[in-house]
């Protein structure tokens, strides 16, 4: 008896009558095909509920709390007594709002300046360059340690010569950043090793047609698995890779 | 009984750490999943009149972070969605623990796949909803809710596997 992916599937997630159950549990029995094909839903269910399980360990931010309770107390507690419910007022989502539009402008105008200035110094920089070999390990020179020093992911334009896609703060306690080299479609991952970055992994990163994109989305599996075999926790949010850059990439002082 | 504003807000407070979970596997990072969490909370606190009496708070409260979630997609456009370029072959060394437990590849795979595929997924897979309560947060047939998973499966696998589906 053959059976499709889709009652294969609702097998493995338990959602089949008794009957269908016990029919295709006696069919897996006998047929280690079956069995693998069942095992195979079972093994990416794990995973995909595994990866995000730790979320619900997490402490709650507490603006989250306060706006789950109704808001400003106040209301909510008016709300009730009037016996009825009626609509909050939702000012705390519109205020960050407001403050991103003024950043925005700045960050167009940093990275506008940054782009400028960028393709006036290198022009279609030589891979020799960017690349230097050091005591025993290579590390970023030229116009691609410039860019982990001073680009930010969140204001690039996307024309760069050198883009940084995630930076994330790396088991060790240091900062490692992932980048692509436009010229030569090489992605990346360096990380901070005293004063400059060492590159530890590098991959060809065919970049999709369409010039601008998000450099973060050019990650490579084999630069995806080095940066997994670091990785402690989350990528920055634009906030931290700022301040993670205004520390000097000194992960001690940028801590949050 | 009616149940006091007061009373719906701590249970709204008990459903967050679900509720950001589901927000993170729609979102590429924690950062843009409280963002959506705090849009449909404010979503649910503005059409609270519209939760019929008898219905599951925590399907309505899903239902509602669907809707903020593809709304807010369509005003800000799908920023950050290329296809994942090809695998070159050339792997590190990464332990099966990672592999297992690491949220970075399976977010990457689960941003690539279609809107109503990662919502099935996430439903059913992040959340361990049945199909039948799946179906009901997304207003779907349960046909329509399977094959949907069934595709997302599929799509997933491969790029996790990293190959193009």
């Amino acid at each position: 008896m053959n059976y499709d992916d889709e009652t294969l599937m609702a097998y493995a997630d338990g959602e089949l009558d008794a009957k269908t159950r016990s029919e295709i549990a006696a069919a897996v029995e006998k047929d280690p095909e079956l069995a693998h094909r069942v095992e195979k839903h079972r093994a990416l269910r794990a995973r995909v509920s595994g990866a995000f399980e730790k979320v619900l360990d997490q402490s709650v931010p507490e603006r989250l709390a306060q706006i789950a309770r109704g808001g400003a107390g106040s209301a909510s507690e008016s709300a009730a007594s009037r016996g009825k419910v009626l609509q909050f007022p939702t000012r705390t989502a519109h205020a960050p709002v407001t403050a991103w539009h003024a950043r925005e402008w700045i960050a167009m105008a940093a990275s506008l300046m940054l782009g400028l200035f960028l393709s006036w110094r290198i022009f279609a920089p030589a891979e020799s360059e960017l690349l230097v070999a050091g005591n025993d390990a290579l590390m970023a020179g030229g116009a691609l340690a410039h860019a982990l020093d001073n680009q930010l992911a969140s204001e690039q334009r996307g024309a760069e010569p050198v883009l940084i896609g995630l930076t994330f703060k790396a088991r060790e306690g240091n900062y490692c950043r992932s980048f692509v080299l436009s010229e030569s479609r090489t992605a990346g991952l360096a990380c901070r090793a005293g004063p400059g970055w060492q590159v530890s992994a590098t991959d060809s990163a065919p970049l999709p047609q369409g010039g601008m994109q998000q450099a973060s989305s050019a990650l490579t599996p084999a630069i995806l698995r080095a940066i997994e075999a670091r990785a402690d926790g989350e990528a920055l949010d634009a906030e931290a890779e700022k301040s993670a850059q205004l520390s000097g990439w000194n992960a001690g002082i940028a801590s949050r | 009984m009616t149940e006091t504003a007061e009373e719906i807000g701590e249970r709204i407070v008990e459903l967050l750490p679900r509720l950001r979970r589901f927000a993170r596997a729609l979102s590429r990072n924690q950062h843009d999943a409280d963002d959506l969490v705090q849009s449909a909370v404010e979503r649910a606190w503005r059409h609270l009149d519209q939760l019929e009496p008898g219905r599951n708070l925590a399907s309505w409260m899903f239902g509602i972070m669907r809707n903020a979630w593809i709304d807010n997609r369509r005003s800000h456009g799908r920023r950050g969605e290329v296809p994942l370029p090809e695998d070159s072959g050339d792997h590190p060394a990464v332990s099966p623990f990672d592999i297992q437990t690491s949220l970075w590849s399976v977010s990457e795979a689960m941003s690539k796949l279609p809107e109503e595929q990662r919502l099935a997924v996430a439903l059913v897979l992040v959340e361990g909803m049945s199909y039948k309560e799946a179906a009901q947060v997304l207003e779907i047939p349960i046909g329509t809710l399977t094959s949907r998973l069934a595709r997302g499966r599929v799509a997933l696998s491969a790029a996790l596997e990293g190959k193009t589906p």
